[in-house]
């Protein structure tokens, strides 16, 4: 079982989603945002980055986040990113369609990529799914696993631009879960827990 | 005596793509900055969604001391530390359908008169949006809003404190400045209030 640890921000949904018991139990330490740079992460083998953080903690965290991801370890990055600190980041910020599902022919615009990558033994598409707040266009060697109908990726890992492996999302669950609002999101952090505790993370 | 608001901003990202505010009577600085910031020129501390409420608890004494020489605090969002006098945590609701999201207001309330229900409760027909849970509230708090069972969303507290605490339990009461509809009401109400007890008027 992997170590994870996940930095705590104090915010009224962070709150609430990484103390739910059944999230909290795979949390081998959450890491107040700021004292994150006097944190010592040696002990983990995976740290989460959640969405709505206070980007000028965020920022001054950054080249300490690469680093642990520079050690061989695991950084997931959840939520939109409109600050460069990411490896290779290209970000675009895109309206967000929160009623797709009220619409005739309903199509919420995800869909699989890599199928057969094993994320998908704990995801499905519909853990993935309320809607989005952007897509990255991720470089050439990272593995998209759920992108839009355009390509945008919604999902993916990235293993080759550091030593690291980066799971970068725009979903935000940790927000929205936290906030009570769109169930899927409990989904989402149901299987994305257990897969970073026991799962393999690359193909 | 002339209005004057400091904004404490979570610097997340979904506040990154806000309009600058440029208005005389707010002005706005990193949340970190409160511990730091001469509070003397202010008469309205204004606290939102994404607060590191961990951060308030830690400095609660800053808003005591505010509150104590007959100021105003706004909090906006979910309570889950006590570092508001006399007030209670949020409380989740309980939904089993979308129509336990309807709200009512209060006759001759502040805040809400003349906002359409449909716009509080629905945004291109989702609803959810605006409030998702409720407070108890302190003794003789006025209460402005409340879920169509009663339950308290927004209160104004004169009483517990020599100041005014004004309690939402959603997104920030001045964000709807630039609403087409009838919600920019809120943001127009909200500081015909806030000028009105910084007055005193209704001390």
């Amino acid at each position: 079982m992997r170590k994870i640890a996940v930095i705590y921000s104090g915010h009224a949904p962070h709150y609430r989603t990484f103390h739910e018991p059944k999230f909290a139990q795979y949390i081998e330490k959450l890491i107040y945002l700021p004292e994150f740079e006097n944190t010592d992460l040696t002990p983990f083998d995976v740290l989460i980055v959640p969405s709505q953080l206070n980007s000028n903690l965020l920022l001054k965290s950054a080249e300490k986040i690469r680093a642990f991801a520079d050690s061989g370890k695991t950084v997931v990055a959840l939520g939109p990113q409109p600050w460069e600190w990411l490896p290779n980041q290209k970000w675009e910020e895109r309206p967000t369609n929160f009623w797709w599902w009220l619409e005739e022919n309903a199509d919420s615009g995800l869909r699989v990529k890599n199928e057969d990558h094993p994320f998908y033994d704990y995801f499905t598409l519909a853990d993935c799914t309320w809607h989005q707040h952007g897509v990255f266009w991720p470089p050439a060697h990272a593995t998209t696993l759920v992108a839009t109908v355009d390509n945008g990726s919604v999902l993916y890992i990235d293993e080759e631009s550091t030593n690291g492996t980066w799971v970068i999302t725009t979903l935000d669950p940790d927000y929205h879960f936290g906030s009570y609002f769109m169930p899927a999101t409990e989904r989402f952090l149901e299987a994305l827990f257990s897969w970073l505790s026991f799962g393999k993370l690359t193909k | 005596m002339e209005l004057k608001i400091l904004e404490l901003s979570a610097s997340h990202a979904f506040g990154a793509g806000e309009i600058e505010k440029t208005d005389s009577y707010i002005s706005v600085i990193d949340e970190y900055e409160l511990e730091s910031t001469d509070l003397s020129n202010y008469n309205v501390l204004m606290i939102t969604y994404f607060a590191d409420q961990e951060y308030l608890y830690k400095h609660k004494r800053i808003i005591e001391n505010f509150l104590s020489e007959g100021k105003v605090v706004v909090f906006c969002g979910h309570l889950f530390r006590p570092w508001l006098p006399g007030a209670s945590l949020f409380m989740p609701k309980k939904l089993n359908s979308y129509q336990d999201y309807f709200v009512q207001t209060v006759p001759g309330a502040p805040l809400f008169n003349g906002v359409e229900i449909e716009d509080m409760v629905l945004n291109k027909g989702v609803a959810g949006f605006f409030a998702r849970g409720y407070y108890y509230t302190p003794e003789h708090a006025e209460v402005c809003l409340t879920f169509t069972d009663g339950k308290a969303i927004s209160y104004i507290d004169r009483h517990t404190t020599n100041g005014t605490i004004i309690v939402h339990a959603g997104r920030s009461l001045l964000g709807f400045e630039n609403a087409t509809n009838t919600l920019k009401k809120i943001s127009e109400q909200t500081l015909t209030l806030l000028k009105n007890e910084v007055c005193g008027g209704n001390k």
